[in-house]
């Protein structure tokens, strides 16, 4: 199983969501969160006044998906994030150990 | 009315003199048997008040009929019909016009009889239109007005009288006054009731106390001592007793005398029937019973002071549970009282009384919509009610809750207990509806420092009741389960019609509603990197004053939702599209012009008015920005037109209008330097303080600027020809045949020289317009301002194109496009023109 997590612009969580749907991958986080890469944000401009927007607000999306599915999911997300700009976000690829079911205890490798 | 002099007065007085003696003698013997029996009281001077009430009917009729209508009124004491035997006869002569010679003889034809059968006269003589303004330095008078009882001539006057004087504000003044003669009184008597030798009369705990306990009771709660410590009958006891004594003064002293002095208190014993086989006995009955009445009434007193509500309006007291209606049954009859007792309770950060609640609850349902703002002036007052102020959710919630919400906005019944049933939303939608408002409330005093920035928008808005209004109707159509915003709008028009909104007004409120969703949807849903998605949003708001008020909404809305709907994160998003659109609307209009076949214009050009063709509107808005067309109602276009026909060079063509108190200058010419500079130093020289305003200029040289500012100094109210004089003295600066440094000379070293309160802002700016160099300025406002800095632009070579005026409270933020011989200033230019507007705004230049 590989965990996918997506730092992608929030106005593609809907179009990154349904792309996934598309592959049958109906689980997923979605967090609001704040940061940034390599656009390092940009000054805004207020009546005159400079302010500092460093941090720019993201979506995370997490999903776990088994390994034969992750290559697609990973290509889902990134066509489906794309604006061709900068600040179109990243995509992170973590291997997982197990999974544990709460409501019944049942474990998947 | 003819006014026979034979019938005059002092003619007719001889005839009936002898009688009036004789009826006067009769009275006061009568009221001596009474007083001799020890029953003195209350009924043996109403009696005797009677008796001479008889004999000023029988003087007012033998002094003839009157030249005008008149009233004759008895005041005090006499009023209240408690005459005591050689007490003053206190009177108002009552004019309903003004007093000529004929009135003059009338008033000693009353007047000299009574002075003849030996009766101390206390007469004050006014005419109606004297009560229209308050008497303030004689509040005893105003204090015996109270009591005023009408006793001879014309009734009808005594009716429009009581109407005159009866108002809140009077009575909150004799409240006042009052409440600091008895101070003053109690202080000469040491403040104490245990007077060894007690003036019935003034002493702490006498009849003085007691009609003041009655008249605080009249202005405030009339109910008022029925709740005392002591039983209203036991109060009427102490009065009839200190009248019985008083009675026994009077007589004894053969004069106006009310110390009941030791050798006194032993006549009065005797006369009262005290028992007791010495004198000494019946002087400590009769004393124990003085102190014993003394107390009831000086404690009376002092509840009544503590305990009354303070009146805060016609019919409101504030008391201890909140607002009360004094007279519940008069306030069930008047409905607009009702939303006045919420305005009342808010002012005064207080609750609505329980009791009030329920009176209302239960009279709630005899009333329409329509009944609770009959006037233009209940009208406003549901406006005012509505502007975002501490404890505003909590009256609406009380209103709600009382029914009377719902009945004032019968559409927002429609949601009332409505559950719509979807993943974010945590309450009924009419309590979401309120907790908007709720948090609309709390943002305009929160001290969090990360909703500044949107408080700071709140601060600005000039009529924040209008985003109220949009707020408490903007999810009405919820009661069906389509889509809501435009059932809700469809609802919002009732009621803006209801309440006669202006054109206006009513745009914005149904803006707001239709629109409510749309921020949100862009800010958290759509790419605002991208300029597109902002121009094209910015372009639907159209205006910086929407684009506040629907940030504001939804900021607000969001927050509603649930406790965790609205995140900082959010709130990020929401700013800054609030930032992108903000600079859009202000630094990027400029490169957006009209042009033919414009999209939008068809509508406009459809059957104009009679004098104008289309070819000539099109004419005129080809070239403007296409925020023009935004900015103003169709009417105000045409005037624009009409403004601009034949226009020549060196000349100035005008209108000027008034709207509650904010005028509206449209200017219309060529453009030539230093033209915006001079239009607005002129208006500096009148002492006009402009509010807002935009400085428009077509590719041909047509110049439309339109203001809106106070006449601070109110020269165009108090000049019968103040217009002719303000478009004189333009076309003579826009002409040059005068200069405007000369006319501002006499200002110059006062409020124009006034140095900024806070750091001013100017920054210039090349990137934002395609055309223009943009210079964003944010300082102090102050007379004048706009005049100095535009001065140093056009001293600068510069050509201001278009200008955008606004004001937040005490900050003046304007935006100017400019351009130096029709480019773009260079770097260079711009830092000499900011360093330069910098050291004019900080007052060192």
């Amino acid at each position: 199983m590989k965990m996918i997590k997506a730092i992608i612009r929030p106005n593609k969580v809907d179009e990154v969501k349904d792309a996934l749907s598309a592959l049958n991958i109906a689980g997923m986080t979605v967090t609001e969160v704040r940061g940034h890469g390599k656009q390092k944000g940009h000054t805004a401009i207020y009546r005159g006044k400079e302010y500092n927007v460093s941090l720019l607000p993201k979506m995370e999306i997490e999903v776990v998906v088994p390994d034969v599915l992750a290559d697609d999911a990973i290509k889902a997300i990134v066509t489906a994030a794309r604006t061709g700009e900068i600040g179109d976000g990243r995509v992170f690829v973590m291997p997982v150990l197990e999974s544990h079911r709460i409501r019944t205890g049942e474990k998947e490798a | 009315m003819s006014f026979p002099p034979s019938a005059s007065g002092a003619d007719a007085v001889p005839a009936t003199a002898g009688g009036a003696r004789a009826v006067l003698d009769a009275a006061r013997a009568e009221l001596r048997a009474d007083t001799l029996r020890g029953a003195g009281g209350r009924a043996a001077l109403e009696r005797y008040s009677d008796r001479v009430d008889a004999l000023l009917r029988q003087i007012y009729a033998a002094a003839g009929e009157p030249p005008s209508p008149v009233a004759v009124l008895a005041l005090g004491g006499y009023g209240r019909r408690h005459l005591c035997l050689y007490s003053d006869i206190d009177l108002l002569i009552l004019f309903s016009r003004s007093i000529y010679p004929a009135e003059e003889r009338f008033l000693r034809g009353l007047l000299h009889p009574l002075w003849d059968l030996g009766v101390v006269v206390g007469h004050q003589v006014r005419e109606l239109d004297d009560f229209r303004t308050l008497e303030t330095d004689n509040p005893e008078f105003l204090l015996a007005l109270l009591d005023a009882r009408p006793v001879a001539g014309a009734r009808e006057l005594f009716d429009r009288f009581n109407d005159v004087f009866h108002t809140a504000a009077t009575h909150a003044f004799i409240l006042r006054s009052l409440l600091q003669l008895i101070d003053e009184r109690h202080g000469k008597f040491n403040s104490t009731l245990y007077q060894l030798e007690p003036d019935v009369k003034e002493a702490p705990g006498a009849l003085r106390d007691l009609s003041a306990t009655r008249v605080i009771a009249l202005l405030t709660d009339p109910l008022l001592l029925r709740r005392g410590p002591a039983d209203p009958a036991r109060f009427d006891d102490a009065e009839d007793f200190l009248l019985r004594v008083r009675s026994t003064l009077h007589l004894e002293g053969a004069r106006n005398q009310n110390v009941l002095s030791h050798e006194q208190q032993e006549r009065a014993a005797e006369m009262l029937v005290y028992p007791g086989a010495e004198p000494r006995i019946r002087v400590e009955r009769l004393m124990s019973d003085y102190f014993r009445h003394a107390r009831i009434v000086s404690r009376s007193l002092e509840w009544a002071r503590k305990t009354a509500p303070v009146p805060v309006g016609p019919n409101l007291g504030l008391s201890r549970d909140g607002i009360r209606f004094l007279d519940p049954v008069q306030a069930a009859r008047n409905p607009p009282a009702w939303l006045a007792a919420f305005q009342a309770a808010i002012d005064h950060q207080t609750d609505v009384a329980e009791e009030t609640l329920s009176c209302i609850q239960q009279h709630v349902d005899r009333y329409r919509a329509d009944d609770f703002f009959p006037q233009p002036a209940d009208r406003a007052a549901v406006l005012q009610l509505l502007k975002p102020r501490p404890g505003l959710y909590d009256r609406l919630s009380e209103m709600h809750d009382c029914g009377l919400l719902g009945r004032v906005f019968p559409e927002f019944q429609a949601i009332s207990w409505r559950v719509v049933r979807d993943f974010y939303h945590k309450y009924t939608v009419d309590e979401h509806t309120l907790l908007a408002i709720r948090n609309l409330e709390r943002l305009g005093t929160t001290e969090d420092s990360s909703r500044q920035r949107f408080r700071s928008i709140l601060t600005g808005l000039p009529a924040p009741e209008l985003l109220v209004l949009a707020l408490l109707l903007h999810d009405v159509g919820k009661w069906r389960d389509d889509d809501h915003a435009l059932e809700s709008v469809r609802m919002a028009e009732q009621v803006v019609a209801r309440l006669q909104l202006s054109p206006e007004q009513r745009d914005i409120v149904l803006f707001l509603i239709r629109d409510h969703l749309k921020m949100s949807l862009v800010a958290f849903r759509r790419d605002t990197e991208d300029p597109d998605v902002v121009a094209q949003f910015a372009r639907a708001i159209g205006t910086e004053e929407r684009l506040k008020l629907l940030c504001l909404m939804t900021l607000v809305d969001v927050e509603a939702v649930s406790p965790e709907t609205l995140t900082s994160w959010k709130e990020e998003l929401l700013w800054r599209l609030y930032v992108d659109a903000y600079n859009h609307l202000t630094q990027r209009y400029g490169d957006e012009l009209i042009e033919r076949n414009q999209a939008g214009l068809d509508e406009l050009l459809a059957s104009p008015p009679a004098d104008l063709t289309a070819a000539e509107i099109t004419a005129f808005l080809e070239g403007l920005p296409q925020r023009y067309l935004q900015l103003f109602t169709r009417d105000a276009i045409h005037r624009h037109v009409r403004l601009a026909r034949d226009i020549k060079s060196d000349e100035i063509h005008i209108s000027l209008e008034p709207n509650e108190g904010v005028w509206t200058l449209a200017v219309v010419t060529l453009d030539k330097p230093f033209l915006f500079s001079n239009i607005c130093g002129v208006l500096a020289s009148f002492g006009m303080n402009i509010l807002r305003g935009h400085a428009l200029t077509n590719p041909n040289g047509l110049v439309l600027d339109v203001f809106q500012f106070t006449d601070d100094e109110r020269f165009l109210a108090l000049n019968a020809d103040a217009q002719k004089q303000v478009r004189r003295v333009l076309e003579d600066v826009v002409s040059g045949r005068s200069e405007v440094t000369a006319r501002l000379r006499g200002r110059e070293q006062g409020v124009l020289k006034t140095a900024s309160r806070f750091a001013p802002v100017v920054r210039a700016d090349n990137e934002a317009s395609g055309r223009y160099t943009i210079v964003d300025i944010v300082a102090s406002n102050a007379l004048g301002l706009l005049y100095r800095i535009s001065r140093v632009i056009s001293q600068h070579g510069c050509e201001v194109d278009l200008v955008l005026i606004a004001t937040e409270g005490e900050k003046a933020i304007d935006v100017f496009h400019i351009t130096k011989a029709g480019v773009k200033l260079t770097q260079a230019e711009q830092q000499a023109l900011t360093s330069d507007l910098q050291r004019t705004l900080e007052g060192t230049a």
